[in-house]
């Protein structure tokens, strides 16, 4: 009887450990094991975790409307009840994030699938076997301080905890309204910054600020990671660039220019112009590519060298029955529509056709094949 | 051989220099009393930083140096078995036994809790250095007391003589110092051989006990032969220490100085000083510290001033014939190696060690000073009172019989 | 039979044997010191120190020593000044300027170290320290005599004395909350820190910690954990963006602090043969002089 008992316990147990298996990573397509465990096959007895690999894991984008407006940080009620719980505002610093880090400043380990927060994986009792991750309370005034140090230098308690039995709904209502307008004015940014250099023979930077937005369509964070409010609003400036070292101060381009040989790229004795894709590259992408943006061609992100000119690289498809040809100023005459592209573009050549296969006393642009007109 | 014994001295207790050395005591007893009441740190100025003052760094480490004439003569004198120098042993006896008293006072005043003293005995740690020295100068201070018995037997036995009640006590006392004496001359060999060694270990321990503070002490003091080169010097300041004792003794009492004893000692100093300046060069050539020689430091001044005027003037005074021979020169060459001994300590423990994150340097407070000071003249006090109540210094027989006592046993 | 009693002849002769060099060694009567596998231990992680120093006033609350209102303590002014841990205060907190074009400032908590291999145990006379099993290093008031001499010793100048007292002053230095460990809490400092950057864990674990956190942020910090090895290792470790040095914490070495002390101590009192060698010696000699010199007076 009682080994029956035994047997049944033990195979229940199993049957919850092997179910737990899978319950234990709820989201985690895009990570591979390997990530978080050390060993190839992770037990419950030896799960072999390493450190919290942070910056290595997927992190989520989301716009701050889609996440709470406010979040009241309630878990320590058991702990302390010297303060009443904070009511934190949410949306209002994921709207500031995204002038920075974006979400990923604070929620720096995110998986695809839902947004975990804070208390999924830092522990809420200090006294713990794992300490290679701070615990809750300890998490969560790293995240706070981190920004809020920076600001004024003060590091009072009352900045952001009311004392218990202060009026706390009213407190929550107004962090609630605040919280739900956006109170941030839109951040102006400039068109064009000059740099002075030490360098010799290359004095001049000049850095078009709105062409790396608009044009190669870079987020805030992806330069301005790592900043703080600070940056912009502290009192006190922190020391110029001079006091940079040069590693310093390329490593915001050198994510995606190499700034270690092709220095006259950036740096010129004169002011330089903005990126004009036809002097750059040869390629006049102002006729009728002007409106797309670069990742139409330049599939490859932050990679845009490589593609080449002809048109067919990306127009494979274009046969005489479903190509325009007015749109490129240039109307048919009866005899000429139907023909075969290749007839006059020879070698894919579409800037200068030939006449030759057919007229042997014409040549393009002297003999028109049609009529101009203007282009659409 | 014109015969020498010891006998009580018999002169005027109060003169100028008594009473000014009195006041000097006095003085020092007050500050010592402030130190009872409002604690250590109203009198000294010793702090977290520097949690040994001139207390432990001159009554306590030079004291046990300069004490050393005690164990030194003893050697010479018993073991060696050199009977000419036994003129020279009670006194060097007395000093040794007034000097570690007061090592063993100034300790006392200054411990955090004095009324613990007697934890040692019971509480071990043997790892512990300072426990070493502790526990040997315990036992080498009983062990000198025991050496100073026969003298007590000697001048008290057959004159034994309390007043009023006590009187009845003389008879029983008189057998006791008797049976004493006795008990004490079959085995005091033993009680000699423990001194020395004794004396061995805990000046050279003396020594160890800085070692520990590592790298807060200045590298031309901190070596690992540290013990060594205190055990070197502490037996090259032993006969120093005795020449000049003995040089004062007989001025201050009207006496002939031993200058042929005297000048005898005189000649073993300098092989002994040899052996410690040589230690004491290889010991910083071969670490490579004479590099901070070359800079004029606090560190580097004291260095050379220990070395220069403490080891190798001296060295060179006592090498030379003229200089050995006459009283002036070898008082003041003996008076070079016991400054030059005291100012090692006061190096070792108080210049060398520099601690991190000290406020101010360590100077000694006007109370410290006063303490120090005070025992001093209290111990040179006690030693006139000593020398005159018991047979000690030794004079001439021909002198001796003018003296109102008649000596029993003296030299045997 | 015969073997019965043999054995037992050996083993009391054992005991005896044992029982001497126990004496000899002198460290019997010792506290029990300790180096446990187990032992705990603290990483202070300077890059995260906001200088709030709650700690301060936890320590002070935990040790019953007089402490201002825990508000006072936002108080930045007391950074002007270098402060150092004295009988008042078992832990203070200092502020440093990270570099002039850095605006957040490094703090850094000051407290005994606790070490492995304490010279404070090694020097006390009466064995007033000891290393405990969860690697406190712990001073026993019912046996110290005052002479400060592990003040001496400390490595980190850390002890404290309170030298205002005149009748039972206390040596004074934290004592990693023994108290409290004791009952399966965690030091006072290490509960209250609101960002813990101090974290109070298994040694081990917080070595394998801090080496994780430097090899995964090697911007953030140097490559170096302040205690793994320092004097033989301390049960305090400390992560920095900055060279230690810059941040006063003292130059030392890997040896133990009292390794050179002890090698010589137990050099001289290597089972007392050396001194009673040299009683033996001296003993010879003065026997050989005392028969010279009878002889030549019998002689005569």
């Amino acid at each position: 009887m009682r080994s029956k008992i035994i047997l049944i316990v033990l195979i229940s147990s199993l049957a919850i450990f092997a179910q737990n298996k899978k319950e234990a990573h709820p989201n985690l397509n895009g990570i591979s094991c390997k990530t978080c465990h050390s060993c190839d096959i992770p037990t419950k007895e030896n799960p072999c975790i390493k450190p919290c690999p942070r910056d290595k894991m997927v992190s989520i984008n989301q716009s701050p409307e889609e996440g709470p407006n406010v979040l009241v940080i309630d878990k320590f009620k058991s702990q302390s009840n010297i303060y009443a719980p904070v009511v934190f505002s949410h949306r209002l610093h994921a709207e500031m994030s995204g002038m920075a880090g974006g979400c990923k400043m604070c929620h720096h380990y995110n998986p695809p699938g839902q947004v975990i927060g804070c208390s999924d994986c830092h522990e809420l009792m200090r006294k713990r076997t794992d300490v290679s991750k701070p615990d809750l309370k300890g998490a969560y005034h790293r995240q706070c301080m981190q920004c809020h140090r920076s600001w004024s230098g003060k590091v009072d308690c009352v900045s952001c905890h009311e004392p218990n039995g202060t009026n706390q709904k009213n407190k929550e209502q107004a962090i609630t309204e605040k919280s739900s307008k956006r109170i941030h004015p839109q951040v102006i940014t400039p068109t064009v910054l000059k740099f002075d250099t030490p360098k010799a023979g290359g004095k001049i930077v000049t850095f078009y600020h709105s062409q790396h937005i608009d044009l190669f369509g870079l987020e805030c964070q992806s330069c301005h990671s790592n900043e703080s409010c600070a940056k912009c609003h502290i009192k006190e400036k922190p020391a110029s660039l001079k006091a940079k070292t040069a590693d310093q101060k390329h490593a915001v381009c050198s994510n995606c220019h190499d700034t270690k040989s092709n220095c006259n790229m950036c740096h010129s004795s004169t002011t330089k112009e903005g990126f004009n894709h036809k002097s750059r590259t040869g390629f006049d992408n102002s006729k009728f590519h002007a409106s797309l943006s670069c990742s139409r061609c330049h599939l490859e992100k932050t990679k845009f060298t490589g593609l080449k000119g002809d048109c067919i690289n990306c127009h494979g498809k274009w046969t005489q029955e479903n190509f325009d040809h007015k749109k490129t100023g240039l109307a048919f005459d009866e005899n000429h529509s139907g023909i075969e592209c290749a007839e006059c573009h020879q070698e894919k050549n579409y800037s200068n056709p030939v006449c030759k296969n057919c007229h042997e006393d014409k040549s393009y642009p002297k003999n028109v094949p049609g009529k101009l007109i203007k282009k659409k | 051989m014109e015969d020498i014994k010891p006998v009580p001295m018999n002169k005027k207790f109060f003169t100028p220099i008594v009473i000014g050395l009195s006041l000097l005591a006095l003085n020092g007893f007050l500050f010592l009393l402030a130190r009872f009441v409002f604690g250590i740190g109203s009198v000294t100025n010793l702090d977290n930083q520097h949690p040994w003052g001139i207390w432990i760094g001159l009554d306590v480490a030079a004291g046990v140096a300069l004490a050393a004439g005690g164990f030194t003569t003893a050697a010479l004198g018993h073991i060696i078995h050199k009977d000419e120098y036994h003129a020279v042993i009670r006194p060097a006896l007395l000093t040794a036994a007034l000097g570690y008293t007061f090592v063993a006072i100034s300790v006392m005043i200054d411990l955090g809790r004095p009324y613990f003293i007697w934890h040692p005995l019971i509480m071990w740690n043997g790892s512990s250095v300072l426990f070493e020295v502790g526990i040997c100068v315990m036992i080498y201070l009983t062990v000198l007391y025991i050496e100073f018995l026969p003298i007590v037997a000697e001048r008290f036995i057959g004159r034994v003589n309390l007043p009023g009640l006590l009187k009845r006590l003389n008879n029983p006392l008189d057998k006791f110092l008797r049976i004493l004496d006795k008990g004490l001359e079959k085995t005091m060999f033993i009680f000699i051989i423990a001194g020395v060694v004794l004396s061995c270990l805990h000046q050279s321990s003396l020594g160890t006990l800085m070692v520990i503070a590592g790298p807060k002490m200045h590298p031309l003091w901190q070596t690992p032969i540290l013990p060594l080169l205190f055990l070197l010097s502490a037996i090259s300041v032993g006969f120093p220490m005795v020449i000049l004792e003995s040089l004062i003794t007989s001025r201050s009492f009207g006496l002939k100085p031993e200058t042929h004893i005297l000048s005898n000692l005189g000649n073993m100093v300098a092989p002994l000083l040899g052996i410690y300046l040589a230690f004491k060069i290889g010991d910083i050539v071969i670490r490579g510290t004479f590099v901070y020689l070359t800079t004029i430091t606090t560190a580097s001044v004291m260095f050379t001033i220990e070395l220069l005027f403490g080891v190798i003037i001296p060295l060179r005074m006592f090498l030379s014939r003229q200089i050995s021979k006459s009283p002036t020169g070898l008082g003041i060459a003996a008076f070079l190696v016991i400054f030059g001994v005291f100012l090692n300590r006061l190096n070792n423990f108080l210049v060398a060690y520099t601690p991190p994150y000290e406020v101010h340097s360590y100077f000694p407070s006007i109370g410290e000073i006063s303490v120090t000071l005070g025992f001093i003249a209290f111990e040179i006090l006690l030693f006139r009172i000593a020398v005159m109540i018991f047979p000690i210094v030794s004079v001439p027989t021909l002198s001796a019989q003018r003296t109102k006592y008649t000596v029993r046993g003296g030299a045997k | 039979m015969a073997n019965q009693s043999r054995r037992d002849f050996l083993k009391q002769a054992a005991l005896v044997g044992t029982a001497v060099t126990g004496l000899s060694t002198k460290s019997k009567a010792a506290p029990k010191n300790s180096l446990s596998e187990d032992r705990m231990g603290v990483l202070v992680d300077t890059t995260v120190c906001i200088g709030c120093r709650k700690c301060e006033w936890a320590c002070k609350t935990a040790h019953n020593l007089e402490t201002p209102p825990l508000e006072s303590y936002e108080d930045r002014s007391v950074f002007e000044n270098r402060r150092r841990p004295d009988s008042k205060a078992l832990t203070v907190v200092n502020e440093y300027q990270k570099n002039e074009s850095e605006k957040i400032p490094i703090n850094v908590k000051v407290q005994c170290m606790h070490c492995d291999h304490p010279a404070c145990v090694s020097a006390c006379i009466v064995g007033a320290f000891s290393k405990q099993e969860n690697g406190s290093v712990i001073w026993d008031g019912d046996r110290c005599i005052g002479c400060r001499y592990c003040m001496v010793a400390c490595p980190f100048q850390v002890p404290a004395f309170e030298f205002e007292k005149a009748l039972k002053p206390d040596i004074k230095k934290c004592d990693f909350c023994f108290a409290r460990t004791k009952d399966g809490q965690i030091p006072a400092c290490t509960e209250i820190c609101p960002v813990e950057a101090i974290t109070y864990g298994r040694r081990e674990d917080l070595v394998k910690a801090a080496h994780e956190k430097i090899k995964n942020y090697p911007h953030r910090y140097i490559n170096r954990v302040f205690g793994e090895s320092e004097v033989g290792g301390t049960s305090w470790l400390y992560l920095s963006s900055k060279e230690f040095e810059e941040l006063e914490f003292p130059k030392l070495g890997k040896d133990p602090a009292p390794g050179v002390s002890e090698a010589i101590q137990h050099g001289i009192f290597a089972y007392f043969v050396p001194p009673v060698a040299l009683y033996a010696l001296l003993g010879g000699v003065m026997w050989i002089n005392k028969n010279k010199k009878n002889d030549q007076e019998t002689e005569i």
